[in-house]
């Protein structure tokens, strides 16, 4: 309850700064501007609060930065089942969440959400490398089924909470591995089928504490990480043990 | 309790690879031997992908074996002539197995070599420990008529061509003449096993050196022990260095883990009798090579799986 004050309150300021609210069909407050990936962090919850200029369907689009994806399907050699065929899915978003207020298919046609790209399996990946039509069909399906069933492509026509046909909040959980980079948020105000209002914006995702400095060191200056880390190691281990067995001495 | 891994880029519960280290040192002072070759499949079967299982492994066995090491060299239980030259051996074929790794991962089949080379090395020493403790179980109580003809007589052969091999020098401490060769192949091969499984290779180790090599079995130990802490030590930073794989949190977990279970471990095998012990040990290598052959034979839920480069 206080988090959805203070989230009200907050959009309510936001506001009343904004000189052109009031003209506006659709404001959004920045829901975040950074997220940190420290040891403890397991996911987040983002909430993304605005303002419509009256009754109408909304949608909200988070799409996370492009990644390197790599798919396997595994084959039968003699009585085992091994990893067979790889290919890689490249310029897919990491994370690609729609919410809305209704099925987005009910409130928009397909060319308009193709326009928007508010379908979640019309995303445009490449498969590398480059197959045939029907080959490279089967692994962009396995590659959506799969995005979706571990969590990473997903649509809501709950999440999203409107009051009074104006104002309204959207809940967003985002997941513990989260890939570094530029989050989009796009909001959309539909009204008879059409988009009448648009709104973008950013977020980043960084990695940030001892996890950030690690992952660096690890891959920037990786033969010192590997001798000092190893060393490390090594020291630990013998103070564990060995002293113990100086002071039973 | 969720903890980041910044390398494996995941999240794990901290008190189960705590425990995992604790179950792995508990086994090492129960019984004295490594564990690595079951650190490695129990990673994998968290979601740990298997070039960061087998990396943080070998950082973690540097660790464990520091202190172990350190134990011997006080009591004078080490060859170090031996050891140099084992050690020469495994960091030539460290560095061919961690090339081998990097070439492996690139036509991705990495995780299926892993995964074959423990199904074969686990299920062949699952059963003959197995076989043999069972039959010392089960003769308890008898003296121990151990059949020494069976391995004295295959070592024979193996100790009569390297005999024939250039490069002879004998080794004072451990009172043997034999050629350098020997104890460089040895070396090689374990190093290969360790870059490329994540363990000491002390289970092969130990029974060439003694049975072939025909060297004291105190100084077996020490000297294995040395060997596996720099050929562990080499892998790890060549597996960080050129794979960017060894996970410092998750290593660091495991060393702790296995502190606390090797303390206890040795505290409850100075009380079950020896034959038991190493029933124990046999059992727990058989689960994990059936689990891990049941993996292979079952069709997949799915077949197709997903993984991503992380940035």
């Amino acid at each position: 309850m206080m988090r959805w004050l203070r989230c009200l309150l907050c959009v309510l300021g936001w506001m009343v700064q904004a000189p052109s609210w009031g003209e506006e069909p659709l404001v959004v407050a920045p829901a975040i501007s950074e997220v940190k990936i420290t040891t403890d962090f397991t996911g987040t919850e983002l909430k993304a609060v605005g303002v419509m200029s009256g009754p109408g369907e909304l949608v909200i689009k988070l799409v996370g930065p492009k990644q390197e994806t790599t798919l396997s399907r595994e084959t039968k050699l003699g009585p085992f089942w091994i990893e067979g065929d790889r290919v890689k899915m490249a310029d897919a978003p990491s994370l690609l969440f729609l919410y809305a207020t209704a099925p987005i298919a009910s409130m928009l046609s397909p060319a308009e959400q193709q326009k928007y790209g508010l379908n979640l399996e019309g995303v445009w990946v490449r498969v590398e490398p480059q197959l045939k039509a029907h080959a490279a069909a089967d692994w962009r399906k396995a590659f959506f089924r799969l995005k979706e069933q571990q969590g990473y492509y997903h649509e809501d026509d709950s999440a999203i909470r409107v009051f009074g046909n104006r104002l309204f909040i959207a809940d967003m959980r985002l997941p513990g591995d989260l890939q570094v980079g530029t989050y989009t948020i796009e909001t959309l105000l539909v009204k008879s089928g059409k988009v009448v209002g648009h709104t973008v914006g950013t977020f980043k995702v960084r990695l940030a504490g001892v996890e950030r400095r690690v992952w660096e060191v690890a891959h920037d200056h990786s033969w010192l990480f590997g001798s000092v880390f190893t060393l490390l190691a090594m020291l630990l281990g013998l103070a564990l043990n060995a002293i113990p067995y100086r002071r039973r001495r | 309790m969720e903890f980041f891994l910044p390398i494996a880029h995941m999240d794990v519960n901290i008190v189960l690879i705590l425990l995992y280290g604790a179950l792995v040192g508990f086994l090492s002072g129960l019984v004295g031997v490594g564990g690595g070759f079951l650190i490695t499949p129990l990673l994998i079967f968290t979601g740990i992908p298997p070039i960061v299982a087998v990396s943080s492994g070998a950082a973690q066995m540097a660790g464990t074996a520091s202190g172990a090491s350190f134990l011997h060299w006080r009591h004078g239980n080490i060859d170090f002539k031996m050891g140099l030259i084992l050690l020469i051996g495994s960091w030539l074929g460290g560095g061919f197995g961690v090339y081998l790794s990097k070439i492996l991962l690139r036509e991705g089949q990495f995780g299926n070599v892993v995964v074959f080379l423990y199904v074969i090395l686990l299920g062949f020493i699952g059963a003959s420990m197995l076989i043999e403790s069972l039959r010392a179980v089960l003769r308890a109580g008898a003296p121990a008529a151990r059949d020494a003809h069976a391995p004295a007589a295959s070592s024979s052969l193996l100790r009569i061509w390297i005999g024939r091999l250039p490069w002879q020098t004998s080794f004072p401490m451990s009172g043997v003449r034999m050629s350098v060769a020997g104890p460089l192949a040895l070396g090689a091969v374990v190093g290969i096993l360790t870059s490329l499984m994540g363990v000491g290779g002390g289970f092969i180790m130990v029974p060439v050196m003694i049975y072939v090599l025909k060297m004291p079995t105190k100084i077996v130990v020490g000297t294995s022990l040395f060997q596996l802490l720099f050929t562990t030590a080499a892998v790890s930073v060549m597996q960080a260095g050129i794979n960017h794989s060894v996970d410092p949190f998750l290593a660091l977990l495991l060393i702790l883990g296995s502190v606390l279970g090797t303390k206890l471990g040795a505290r409850l095998g100075a009380r079950l009798p020896a034959e038991k012990l190493r029933l124990i040990l046999a059992l727990v290598v058989v689960a994990v090579a059936v689990k891990m052959i049941v993996t292979l034979l079952i069709p997949p839920v799915d077949i197709y799986g997903m993984s991503v480069e992380v940035r």
